[in-house]
């Protein structure tokens, strides 16, 4: 598992010649091995620059980003990342099993096919093995991406609004899926999410953020025990800490 | 499924027609001597030495086609896909596909026929123009990835030559049989330009000798010959593009 740093980073866009934006400003984040964080903010905050500069996909500005004191790129080489997107991060051509194959070969490794269908089995996606992604749904497709994103026992696990693109009940049930999954493998998680329910339901630690600069806001550390359950979104305590971030996320001018 | 067959009735319709008008138009003489009425053209195909003789060029003809598309097809995507592997080659690789494609079959034909000979020049003539729509093709097919599932190659440690195969290469194969569809049409025509300069036997033979000698209804076939080749061609691979397509969607 993997520790992540981020010391004093700011990254900033150049739009046109003389026109730039600022997406995050001098900031400073530790996480710690196993944990689970979730970057909440609105869009155009900087969240998903955050994961794409500890995927090592962008460079910082200033600052820098270290996971095991090393940078993202070394973790990249060695296939140590586990990376899910929002939507049509599947190869469309292969199927279920050749699409978490793809993992292994990338690392020029063979296939491991028990530990593929292991992976199938644990997202719920047995009997779609060879099911192309234009044949399954939304949420199954997300599923997929998720085994594949497990495919190599990765150090840390990025999700980029897995399930912004899912209807408001299949993402709470993926919800409750990835719970059980993550809860099997405690691998250092990043979920970005505008979804204050999802944040807090999956994350140890919640991290609001507000935008242009990007920078965050507040820092909450979710009080309810695992496993949580549909019973846990009914509390009054969860609906008083959703009420509290959602107002913090509200513009205050 | 009534929407296909209305459609196809559409087409079918539509075919007739056109038969219906050439008809009338080369049995009242509306073009002159040289347009004779499709049923004088279709006459030409019951008579046996005729046939044979439209069927022997039709295949000199095709296999000049189908070698040149598979000449310039292959040499288009191999020079694509060193572009792609070595980027600081793609603006030079870019223009020498310009330059040969600024080149006229017309004015190249007496040069082919005198450097590469008889044989080789409806090949060759057929294959420039491919390789040209193929490099396109191709260059754009191998750009048309994802931009989340390149980072996701890249977030995961692929190298160039992995995202090439795993990634940019089948992304690419809607658009290569896009360009392969216009491809077969334009090696057909530069196939026929090419047996213009002198080849020995073919489809463009024909129609040069026939207009030499005004036997109208002759000529009038084998362009019909070389017509419905070129669309047959097209067509099976439109049928091939479409289930790519299906597959994907």
């Amino acid at each position: 598992m993997a520790t992540i740093q981020l010391t004093n980073v700011s990254k900033e866009f150049r739009l046109a010649r003389d026109k730039r934006v600022l997406a995050l400003s001098a900031m400073d984040l530790t996480i710690a091995e196993g944990e689970f964080i979730a970057l909440l903010g609105p869009s155009g905050c900087g969240k998903s620059t955050i994961l794409h500069l500890v995927a090592g996909l962008d460079e910082p500005s200033t600052g820098t980003v270290l996971v095991d004191g090393l940078p993202p790129k070394d973790l990249q080489a060695k296939q140590q990342l586990g990376i899910a997107f929002q939507e049509h991060a599947l190869l469309p051509w292969r199927t279920v099993e050749a699409n978490l194959e793809l993992p292994f070969q990338i690392a020029g490794r063979t296939p491991d096919r028990a530990h593929i269908a292991g992976l199938i089995e644990l997202v719920g996606l047995k009997g779609f093995e060879t099911a192309r992604p234009s044949q399954l749904s939304g949420g199954m497709r997300q599923r997929a991406s998720i085994a594949r994103a497990l495919c190599l026992d990765p150090k840390l696990l990025l999700l980029d609004e897995p399930f912004g693109a899912l209807d408001a009940v299949t993402r709470r049930f993926m919800n409750l899926e990835l719970q059980r999954i993550w809860q099997q493998k405690r691998i250092t998680t990043i979920l970005v999410t505008h979804t204050v329910e999802e944040a807090i339901f999956l994350a140890d630690r919640v991290l609001v953020m507000s935008g242009r600069p990007g920078r965050i806001l507040r820092e909450v550390t979710v009080p309810f025990p695992r496993p949580r359950t549909v019973e846990t979104m009914r509390l009054e305590a969860f609906h008083h800490l959703v009420d509290n971030l959602t107002l913090s996320l509200e513009p205050s001018d | 499924m009534t929407n296909r067959l209305q459609q196809l009735a559409y087409r079918l319709l539509g075919l007739l027609l056109l038969l219906a008008l050439w008809q009338l138009a080369g049995k009242r003489h509306l073009g002159g001597k040289t347009l004779p009425a499709f049923t004088d053209v279709a006459s030409v195909f019951t008579v046996n030495f005729r046939r044979a003789l439209l069927l022997r060029s039709a295949i000199a003809t095709s296999t000049s086609a189908g070698l040149g598309l598979l000449l310039g097809a292959t040499l288009g995507c191999l020079t694509a896909l060193t572009a792609q592997l070595l980027p600081a080659l793609s603006p030079g690789l870019n223009r020498l596909a310009v330059v040969v494609n600024a080149l006229p079959s017309i004015a190249l034909g007496p040069v082919l026929i005198i450097t590469a000979g008889r044989q080789a020049t409806p090949i060759l003539l057929a294959a420039i123009p491919v390789f040209f729509l193929l490099y396109v093709a191709a260059t754009s097919g191998l750009h048309s990835a994802d931009s989340r599932l390149t980072q996701l190659f890249t977030a995961t440690g692929a190298t160039r030559f992995q995202r090439l195969r795993y990634l940019d290469t089948p992304s690419a194969i809607p658009a290569l049989l896009s360009g392969l569809k216009l491809g077969v049409t334009t090696a057909m025509i530069g196939a026929v330009v090419g047996e213009w300069f002198g080849a020995p036997t073919g489809l463009g033979i024909v129609i040069l000798n026939t207009m030499q000698n005004f036997q109208i209804p002759l000529m009038w076939a084998a362009v019909l010959v070389v017509a419905t080749i070129s669309l047959t061609a097209y067509g099976l691979i439109g049928v091939l593009e479409r289930s790519v397509e299906r597959r994907r969607a």
